[in-house]
């Protein structure tokens, strides 16, 4: 990586402090499992039965991941992108931005690069969160045993497979964001293109659809989906909608007739 | 030798008229460039045009002898601009505003509290730029703008928000940059007086057609040339017959008649003597000569 974009990824880092994009990964991650905590903790008499079952951290860890593959991915993926691409909109920035001696090129990847560390943070900060929220209760709940090592390899496996799938997310929020000066219009279009993506699970072409992947990777094995998924070569899918999302966003973004 | 030139810059903003017609700036190196126009003129989307801030449709922009199009990150690593507003992150503080540009652009740490200092904000470098006054902002633009110490200053109204006071230390500030370090300085505004103890040379825009290209002391001369006296009497008729076995070369205006730019004295001779052949003199006095007048006469005649 030449030092010119390492200098312009540290820009924008840096733009994102205190704001609200970096409060809402914080406070998003920790949502779930802090929810899991507390309604364990009002359920403490089942606790013990829970903790002594063997497949604990398998259940543990997709009763976690639920919530987030459904609807909190997916929402941060929309909003992270909106928010860190406002941040220029808001502040009249964009034409400073413009007039820096940089190419568009590493403007656009520049952000781009701190809206996928800022997810990325997201999920490194929910699977602790995971980790809190079945040590937590063991520890506050008396006569629970305390689980066994968790299976951090097949969890950061799962992990780094649903970034995979949310990232067509970010890649369209990215160019929707950029297109449109008006942050509602990307978080609209978002949010309808989540709708849509749910009502469209049972479809047999379910895996084509872009906004789809997370909802589709947590039910793919899940006994209790009302129908099997087709969630076929869905990452590959996945990685083929991101690349043509940045790529088109790449396009619109430097053939923009005015930057700012 | 020139700083930036333009040719045959035109733009037109999609669907609408076109609001540049062949502009044809030349800002010679090192000089201090008074871009004059009234609201509307054009002199924002010349300047963003400038930076490539909006895609050039016409004509050409040369900057330190390189085209635009095929020199861009080169020409801009020299450049520093303020169009319209401020552009500063609110939620930063002001110095971590310049922060962020002293990455890019590579100088050294030290330069943000230099910086700070020249434009007066010393006392607040850590306070949030959202916190800040508009003047303040439109300082910290300009310190943002200066940074990197650039060969070429691109400033849009810098002076707007700014209290008197204020407006006299950017003067001065912009003066001296251009005397210690040579910057050549690309300043637009909607008034002439405000840059007229700034500027070396002036380009007056109007409509987006450029009217007046030259030194301040062209400008001058021009509107000397421009001035004449102007006089109105109860009988202007009977007035141009006694001026003309006078010898005063008068004609008819579209409120009464005008006259030669002449001394005072001569003023009062001619008042004197049309009053003693029985004229009444209702107005009698010089016009135009200051820089105001013939700023608002070359907008004002070639508005049409
Ligand atoms: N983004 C835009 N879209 C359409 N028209 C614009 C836009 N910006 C400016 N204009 C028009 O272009 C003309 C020149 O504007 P501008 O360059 O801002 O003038 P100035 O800076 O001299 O006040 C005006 O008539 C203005 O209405
Ligand atoms: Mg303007």
């Amino acid at each position: 990586m030449n030092s010119v974009f390492v200098d312009a990824f540290r820009c924008e880092w840096l733009k994102r402090r205190r704001s609200l994009g970096a409060w809402l990964v914080a406070v998003g991650a920790f949502f779930t499992p802090a929810i899991i905590t507390v309604v364990r903790l009002i359920r403490h008499a089942t606790l013990p039965q829970l903790y002594a079952d063997p497949l604990f951290w398998t259940l543990h860890w997709r009763n976690a991941w639920e919530s987030m593959a459904i609807f909190f991915v997916p929402m941060a993926a929309i909003l992270a992108t909106s928010l860190v691409v406002q941040i220029e909109v808001r502040n009249n920035a964009w034409k400073q931005v413009h007039a820096l001696p940089l190419h568009t090129a590493t403007i656009f990847f520049a952000k781009f690069a701190v809206i996928l560390l800022m997810l990325a943070q997201f999920f490194v900060l929910f699977v602790l969160g995971i980790y809190l929220s079945a040590l937590l209760p063991a520890l506050l709940v008396g006569g629970v045993a305390f689980p066994p090592a968790p299976p951090l390899r097949v969890f950061l496996a799962d992990t780094a497979l649903y970034y995979l799938d949310c990232l067509p997310i970010v890649a369209a929020q990215y160019l929707l964001s950029l297109r449109f000066n008006n942050f509602l219009v990307p978080i609209g279009i978002g949010f309808l293109a989540w709708i849509a993506a749910l009502s469209a699970l049972s479809w047999q072409y379910a895996n084509l659809v872009p906004y789809a992947y997370t909802m589709l990777d947590f039910l793919k094995d899940n006994p209790d989906a009302r129908r099997a998924v087709v969630s076929s070569g869905m990452h590959a899918l996945a990685a083929a909608w991101s690349v043509l999302f940045v790529a088109a966003g790449y396009v619109g973004f430097a053939t923009k007739a005015q930057k700012g | 030798m020139l700083c930036l030139e333009t040719t045959d810059l035109c733009h037109r903003y999609s669907a609408g008229e076109a609001v540049l017609h062949d502009i044809a700036l030349a800002v010679p190196h090192a000089s201090i460039y008074g871009f004059l126009g009234p609201n509307g003129a054009g002199k924002t989307t010349t300047l963003r045009l400038l930076l490539g801030l909006i895609r050039k449709q016409r004509g050409t922009i040369s900057i330190f002898g390189r085209h635009l199009d095929e020199h861009r990150v080169e020409i801009l690593r020299q450049v520093g601009s303020l169009i319209e507003t401020p552009s500063l992150y609110e939620h930063l503080t002001a110095a971590e505003n310049l922060a962020l540009l002293q990455r890019i652009h590579r100088v050294p740490a030290a330069r943000i509290a230099e910086v700070l200092e020249r434009v007066g904000l010393a006392a607040t470098r850590d306070k949030r730029a959202g916190q800040f006054s508009l003047g303040m902002k439109q300082r910290l633009g300009i310190a943002a703008a200066m940074l990197h110490r650039p060969a070429l200053l691109i400033l849009d109204e810098p002076t707007n928000g700014l209290d008197p006071n204020g407006i006299i230390e950017m003067r001065d500030l912009l003066i001296a940059l251009n005397r210690e370090e040579g910057t050549t300085v690309l300043v637009s505004s909607h008034l002439l007086a405000e840059v007229e103890r700034l500027v070396s040379h002036v380009g007056i825009v109007h409509r987006g057609r450029l009217l007046f290209q030259g030194t301040l002391d062209a400008l001058r001369r021009e509107s000397q040339s421009a001035a004449h006296v102007s006089l109105h009497t109860a009988d202007d008729g009977h007035a141009l017959r006694l001026l003309a076995d006078a010898g005063v070369p008068a004609r008819c205006g579209s409120a009464g008649l005008v006259l030669p730019a002449m001394p005072p004295p001569h003023i009062a001779a001619i008042n004197r003597r049309l009053v003693e052949q029985g004229v009444e003199v209702y107005a009698i006095g010089a016009q135009g000569g200051d820089l105001e007048s013939i700023f608002m006469n070359l907008i004002g005649s070639r508005a049409a």
